[in-house]
């Protein structure tokens, strides 16, 4: 063979094209060098002529630069979400198990390794919100909520319970909000007791209950925050932990009003509402402690009731103190639950208002000071023990009382369900939906009612009294907002259609569930002949 | 709260099919039938009033009728699928008036092999769940993922339906093709969410 150009014999071949050059002018001869193969998924197949520069042995097939490729994302995207090494093996073996090992290109990949993620870190017990995981792969919630579900299905796994408390420590931990950030260690981990104790009690409440759990963790912390005097604001928070603000500020609010409730145990407890709950926030919670913890207590009084024994009692109570004091850190300040202890046990005709006996009085005094003048530690001292009059107790001080709050109750701790609704913190509320609902059910009712008593008026005038004229219309308290000042009262269309309804005699009970649509066709343009 | 008696109004709950006292809604039926022939699709349209079909969005007609107020869905090879009617009686006389409407405007429609396909039934059990308890306790059956939806699905397995309980006590089941197995879910359910619920204190 020679060269076309100078008829020149010395043609060697070129390594990285694989193409004839001629070696005396340099020409490159006429393409010669086809490569029989096909690519199949699996790699070459069948005949395949090959134009372009890949000489066998130089070039990935398919197959192998998918898989390259694919690892490459899962790298990067694990990467992005911050997951260790021994992490990124386990979610390799679960995409290469799911894929059969052919892994994937294309736009449902990142999806799969993000739910592949998100199972992993969850089996593994580790909190990693699906918001930021869908937010580092820029898709929607939903889409990777509906893969994780498919993962867990096809893995046949069974996820574990999800960690709210595990979530609130992780936010705390990784935040990198400027208020935060610059915080001591022991800061925030008395931030992180006081948030997993509110925490455990948001769940006791059914704050979270039906509820996506991060904007719960965001009202928590923003709570906790205030608390201790750190500037953190519901925006902020709420950005970084991709969720929207106004459910965030809803379950702040929600958080609040909880804590009132509480806060009406407090001897100041009416003068507590949602806009100063946060500076007697730390009694609160003290409160819900001290009640968490008295619940022991409680049972072991309802067994003495029969025969009682006050000397057992005593060293009963004596054993509760060393238990007490092992568990909690602040042996000194424990201190103050065995007096109330044994007080409330020496007074046992008053355990009726045991709500009322927790705080003994010079601290409450203390902490009414600390509330009304907002004042700092060294003067209150001061101030309280004017109050108090009597110095039975000297060397109390508010610090002591800041202590209560944490490390000493399990609250503080992460709790199973079963053990959080075993505990009391001094208030049991239903779920906001439920109390809606019953809210809702109600002014159904009224209506209901009122539309009796209109249908009775029309049917009887003889009977029609005067004195009825004002129920006719539904009771305006159950109205809200602007329609409550309007003296006229209106019937509308809700009225119009729970009159069809009761003419065509449809049970009051299911008028009350408020599926009007359903009933109207069925009893009223029931065409279908039931 | 008092549970629902049923004993005011004009049906008292039979308690022997209904020992909870409490006889789910039904919400929704989803009936198909055959109307065995080919249809055009664009000349339906273009006839019919009350008919919208756009082929880039949607490869069938979406025809509505007031009475029963429900809604169609009709494609090209003959198969109708009608959603939206309160009871069974509705759902066929309602797929019967539609196959009425395309024989009018010229096709030679049957009504062949009309078949409920979904009840939707919903009811209050009055008290407030706790989800996270009965997703522990009936892990087999039940998935609550609070990031992702509110209730908790259960799926029960005989009868096979499916249920969404909510923290509210509202209940949803889903998947029954006939009347009475929504029925037997929601007393196969009923006891279980009894075990769960949340007692005022």
């Amino acid at each position: 063979m020679s060269c076309t150009s100078c008829g020149s014999k010395t043609l060697t071949r070129e390594d990285i094209s694989g193409s004839l050059i001629c070696t005396s002018c340099g020409a490159v001869q006429e393409f010669d060098n086809y490569d029989a193969q096909l690519y199949g998924r699996d790699g070459p197949t069948g005949t395949y002529v090959h134009v372009g520069t890949s000489g066998t042995g130089s070039a990935l097939n398919y197959k192998d630069k998918r898989i390259y490729e694919s690892q490459k994302l899962i790298d990067e995207l694990i990467f992005k979400l911050d997951l260790s090494g021994q992490r990124s093996i386990q979610i390799k073996n679960m995409i290469d198990k799911i894929t059969d090992g052919e892994f994937g290109l294309g736009d449902w990949f990142p999806i799969l390794i993000g739910a592949c993620s998100y199972v992993v870190m969850r089996m593994d017990d580790k909190s990693l919100p699906i918001a930021e995981v869908a937010s580092v792969l820029t898709c929607d919630v939903y889409e990777l909520g509906r893969m994780i579900a498919r993962v867990v299905e096809f893995l046949d796994l069974k996820l574990p319970e999800f960690d709210i408390v595990g979530m609130f420590e992780r936010v705390i931990r990784n935040s990198r909000l400027p208020g935060l950030t610059r915080l001591e260690g022991n800061m925030l981990e008395t931030m992180r007791k006081q948030g997993v104790l509110l925490l455990n009690c948001a769940v006791k409440w059914f704050l979270t209950t039906g509820r996506r759990p991060m904007p719960v963790v965001v009202a928590v912390l923003v709570f906790v925050a205030e608390l201790n005097g750190v500037g953190v604001r519901v925006e902020d928070v709420a950005k970084e932990v991709h969720c929207t603000v106004s459910t965030c500020k809803k379950r702040y609010k929600e958080l609040l009003e909880a804590l009132v409730k509480v806060a009406q145990a407090l001897p100041w407890g009416k003068d507590v509402t949602v806009k100063n709950v946060v500076k007697s926030g730390l009694f609160v919670m003290s409160y819900m402690e001290m009640k968490s913890m008295e619940k022991r207590k409680e049972g072991r009084q309802g067994l003495d009731c029969g025969g009682f024994d006050l000397g057992d009692l005593v060293s009963e109570c004596l054993q509760k103190d060393i238990e007490c004091a092992t568990e909690g850190n602040g042996v000194e300040s424990d201190a103050h639950y065995f007096q109330i202890e044994e007080r409330s046990i020496l007074g046992i005709t008053e355990v009726d208002h045991v709500d009322k006996i927790q705080l003994s009085h010079e601290c409450l005094a203390m902490i009414y000071t600390s509330f009304a003048n907002e004042v700092d530690d060294g003067k209150l001292l001061e101030e309280s023990q004017e109050i108090n009059g009597s110095k039975r107790r000297e060397g109390y001080e508010l610090h002591a009382c800041r202590e209560w709050w944490c490390g000493k109750s399990e609250l503080s701790k992460k709790l199973l369900l079963k053990k959080i609704l075993e505990k009391d913190v001094g208030l049991d509320t239903m779920p906001p939906s439920f109390v809606n609902g019953c809210m809702v059910n109600e002014r159904r009712r009224a209506k209901i009612n009122a539309a009796k008593i209109r249908i009775d008026k029309i049917m009887h005038p003889s009977r029609a009294d005067a004195s009825d004229s004002d129920k006719v219309c539904v009771s305006k308290g159950v109205r809200t907002g602007n329609r409550k000042r309007k003296l006229v009262c209106e019937i509308d269309w809700e009225d119009f259609i729970i009159e069809t309804l009761l003419l065509h005699q449809v049970k009051e009970e299911e008028i009350e569930t408020g599926h009007y649509n359903t009933l109207l066709s069925l009893h009223v343009f029931d065409s279908g002949g039931i | 709260m008092a549970e629902q008696g049923g004993l005011e109004g004009s049906q008292p709950v039979d308690l022997s099919k209904h020992p909870s006292g409490i006889v789910p809604t039904l919400q929704n039926i989803v009936s198909t039938v055959n109307l065995d022939c080919k249809l055009d699709l664009k000349q339906i349209a273009l006839q019919a009033r009350n008919a919208e079909y756009n082929p880039k969005r949607f490869a069938a007609v979406i025809m509505r009728i007031r009475e029963p107020k429900t809604t169609a869905l009709i494609f090209a090879s003959g198969k109708m699928v009608c959603t939206g009617a309160k009871s069974e009686q509705q759902s066929k006389l309602a797929a019967r008036k539609y196959a009425r409407i395309i024989q009018k405007l010229g096709f030679p429609a049957k009504f062949k092999d009309f078949k409920i396909q979904n009840i939707v039934g919903s009811c209050d059990v009055k008290f407030p769940i706790r989800l996270e308890g009965l997703a522990y306790s009936h892990g087999a059956f039940s998935s609550y993922e609070p990031e992702l939806f509110p209730g908790l699905i259960y799926r029960m397995k005989q009868p096979k339906i499916v249920l969404l309980i909510f923290v509210s006590g509202k209940i949803v089941i889903t998947g029954a093709k006939v009347r009475d197995e929504t029925y037997t879910a929601f007393e196969n359910i009923y006891p279980v969410l009894t075990e769960f619920r949340k007692v005022q204190q």
